[in-house]
């Protein structure tokens, strides 16, 4: 059985609402993430994950990859 | 060694490579300028606005790179052809000036966005990260979000209180503000709800916790807030599907251009302005100022969508007297009826006066098993002048009145069509007295003891202190027409329609003349909002364009399902909440319109030869930070 994970990360650096593009697909990109969606307004990023193969830290350098820094949040 | 590899690990961190790109690429252009202007060394000139350029244009072209890859084209590749091709024809401090600019407003972009979504930030901040819990004799100390239900915590004065729960001991004034955006400090004392993230202000008190985490009124809030920032408004929808079309379309052009006039330079100036940045950020900055703002007063707006709906609201319903009542009836009459002298046989019986705390006595008797909020009211006045046995028996008639027995005694208490039903009516001067009351606005009840009329009492829900000054600012927003629908009767619902000044009113609704009636609203070319108390009528708010909840805090439906929430009974908030709307529809409109004349105005300035590649670039950032700026106006904005 395959155990996904839902990772809430949290941004306040997004900037334009095209770069929202850029960290969803190269979170797509990684092997292991499910879904991954990215909310300009509020720069809330919802990654569901299976945690055996993608880490949060995993996660945090891709977003770092696309450009902008973010955190793990509670909610 | 490690030091590099620290500052290779530093670099990696977007904030930081940002800012050490824009100094380095603005010193260049400085000590280049320098060469070219004072020292005449052209050659030492260009080469300072090629670094600075390849400088600056590393963090753009890399976006423009993931962008394609992701088969899209974004203003960051825009950019990047501009600055490559001003490069390759020789205009180097162009160059190096557009990919410094764009650079420099991306960061400052980010700086005052940052600041935008603060308002969600310091919400979260809100909640302790510890509750001290009571054990017995001892405390401990635990994550907040770990503490269960029915767990004893202690907060101290100046604390704040970690749990939603209720006063278990001790006396304080609660600062509430965060929840319900109402900055005069609550008094909580045992039995009182508190919530988590408000201040315990000067007293010790216990809290029996109910909920903790992301189960708290705050929490809910929170998630609510978020939502609603990132629910896009159809302006900001149509913007995206836009600027899908816009940025290719762009690109044709200047490519149209240059095949017409064969100036390359043309061409690529027209690729940096045309850039459609301060469209796409000019709803969005909007919305999220605007509804952060309002969640700090209290007002949770669902979402861009309601926002803009609420700012064209020109009709309001109240739905049900008891949004502008206090909502607790109380006994404002009683009056006794003397038994007529009925001759029995020949001996004239003597009877006993009936006094009014009698009628009170046995009118408490009968509703000490009824629920109902007139019921509390009667047996609550009665209770203040004499100890009220239970009755034996009790039998509730929904909508007409209840009927019990006490030791030997029948005795009924309801309206008139119940007492006639049962035979029992009324004189002339009972008459009188019902309809005296009737005409004050008074719920009038009538009491009967086996059979006999012993009086009524006269309930009134007393209208709220604000309702006047409420409906006043209503009018002065521009909402027109104004209407209560309620089930009351005609006289109640008019006299407090009369209080307040509302001039339409439908009495005896039920639920489907309701629907009705904002059908027709909606048929006369109204935006309707209703106003509820966002429980027991979550279905006739979602008849009109806006449903708006009153005193949401701490009911969860409300707070989910009402497209705007008041977390007070502040009646003023009502004229708060859409007038933050239409402020901040105001605000997207000039918004929009900001930016659709940049860059008119710019499109016309390189077509007549005005406006080269840096005066543009610098025109349109110059663009974004007004709209940004305009944006955070609503924060303040009167």
């Amino acid at each position: 059985m395959k155990l996904t994970q839902k990772t809430i990360l949290r941004s306040d650096e997004l900037n334009c609402p095209s770069c929202v593009n850029n960290i969803e697909s190269n979170l797509k990109s990684m092997k292991g993430v499910e879904k991954a969606t990215v909310q300009f307004n509020s720069g809330k990023i919802e990654v569901e994950h299976d945690p055996e193969l993608v880490t949060e830290e995993d996660l945090l350098a891709s977003v770092q990859q696309s450009g902008y820094s973010a955190k793990v949040s509670p909610f | 060694m490690t030091s590099f590899n620290q500052y290779i690990s530093l670099f990696k961190k977007p904030a930081f490579r940002k800012k050490v790109l824009l100094t380095v690429s603005g010193i260049s252009i400085l000590i280049g300028w320098f060469f070219l202007g004072v020292m005449d060394n052209p050659f030492a000139g260009n080469i300072l606005m090629v670094l600075a350029a390849v400088v600056a244009g590393y963090e753009i072209i890399h976006k423009a790179w993931l962008g394609l890859r992701n088969r899209q084209t974004n203003i960051e590749l825009l950019v990047s052809i501009a600055a490559i091709g001003g490069l390759s024809i020789g205009i180097y401090w162009e160059s190096a000036a557009v990919t410094f600019l764009f650079l420099l407003g991306g960061w400052l972009e980010s700086r005052t966005l940052q600041n935008t979504r603060k308002t969600l930030k310091s919400l979260v901040d809100l909640v302790p990260e510890t509750a001290l819990v009571v054990r017995g004799e001892e405390t401990e100390t635990i994550p907040a979000r770990q503490v269960e239900k029915d767990m004893l915590v202690q907060v101290q004065p100046g604390g704040r209180i970690p749990v939603d729960g209720k006063v278990e001991s001790g006396e304080s004034s609660v600062d509430e503000s965060a929840i319900t955006g109402e900055s005069i400090p609550a008094d909580k004392r045992k039995g009182s709800q508190v919530y988590a993230g408000t201040i315990n202000q000067n007293g010790r008190i216990f809290v029996r916790a109910g909920k903790a985490g992301a189960d708290t009124t705050l929490a809910k809030i929170i998630g609510r807030v978020e939502e609603a920032q990132d629910a896009k408004a159809p302006t900001q929808r149509f913007i995206e599907r836009f600027a899908r079309w816009y940025t290719p379309g762009i690109v044709g052009l200047s490519v149209v251009s240059f095949i017409i006039t064969q100036n390359i330079e043309l061409a690529i100036t027209l690729l940096v302005i045309g850039c459609p940045g301060a469209l796409v950020i000019s709803t969005p900055i909007s919305v999220i100022t605007g509804i952060g703002r309002a969640a700090k007063e209290g007002i949770l707006i669902k979402g861009g969508e309601y926002l803009e709906n609420a700012g064209k609201i020109s009709a309001l319903a109240f739905d049900k007297t008891g949004t502008l009542t206090e909502g607790k009836p109380r006994v404002t009459e009683v009056f006794s009826l003397q038994p007529e002298n009925v001759l029995s046989g020949h001996e004239e019986i003597e009877l006993e006066e009936i006094t009014e705390p009698e009628v009170l006595y046995w009118a408490g008797i009968a509703e000490s098993g009824s629920e109902h909020p007139l019921a509390k009211a009667i047996l609550e006045k009665a209770r203040n002048e004499k100890v009220i046995p239970e009755a034996d028996t009790f039998q509730s008639h929904t909508g007409f009145g209840v009927s019990a027995g006490y030791q030997e005694n029948k005795i009924l208490v309801g309206n008139r069509s119940f007492m006639e039903e049962r035979n029992i009516h009324l004189n002339e001067e009972g008459l009188q007295h019902v309809e005296a009351l009737s005409e004050k606005g008074r719920t009038v009840v009538l009491v009967a003891k086996n059979g006999e009329l012993l009086g009524g009492i006269g309930l009134f829900d007393t209208i709220r202190e604000d309702a006047v000054s409420a409906i006043q600012k209503l009018r002065e927003i521009g909402i027109e027409e104004l209407v209560i629908l309620t089930g009351d009767s005609d006289s109640t619902a008019q006299s407090i329609a009369g209080d307040v000044g509302i001039k339409t009113v439908y009495s005896r609704m039920f639920p489907d003349d309701k629907h009705k009636i904002i059908k027709q609203l909606k048929a006369d070319g109204h935006r309707v909002a209703m106003v509820g108390d966002g429980i027991n009528d979550a279905l006739a708010l979602t008849d009109s364009d806006i449903g708006i909840a009153m005193g949401a805090a701490g009911t969860d439906v409300a707070i989910e399902s009402a497209d705007i929430a008041l977390m007070t009974d502040d009646l003023g908030k009502i004229s708060e909440a859409l007038r933050l709307s239409k402020l901040t529809l105001r605000n997207i409109h000039q918004n929009v319109m900001i930016a659709l004349i940049t860059v008119a105005a710019l499109l016309a300035g390189v077509f007549s030869g005005e406006v080269h590649m840096a005066g543009g670039m610098l025109i349109h950032e110059l663009s974004v930070l007004l709209v940004i700026l305009n944006g955070m106006r609503l924060k303040w904005m009167k």
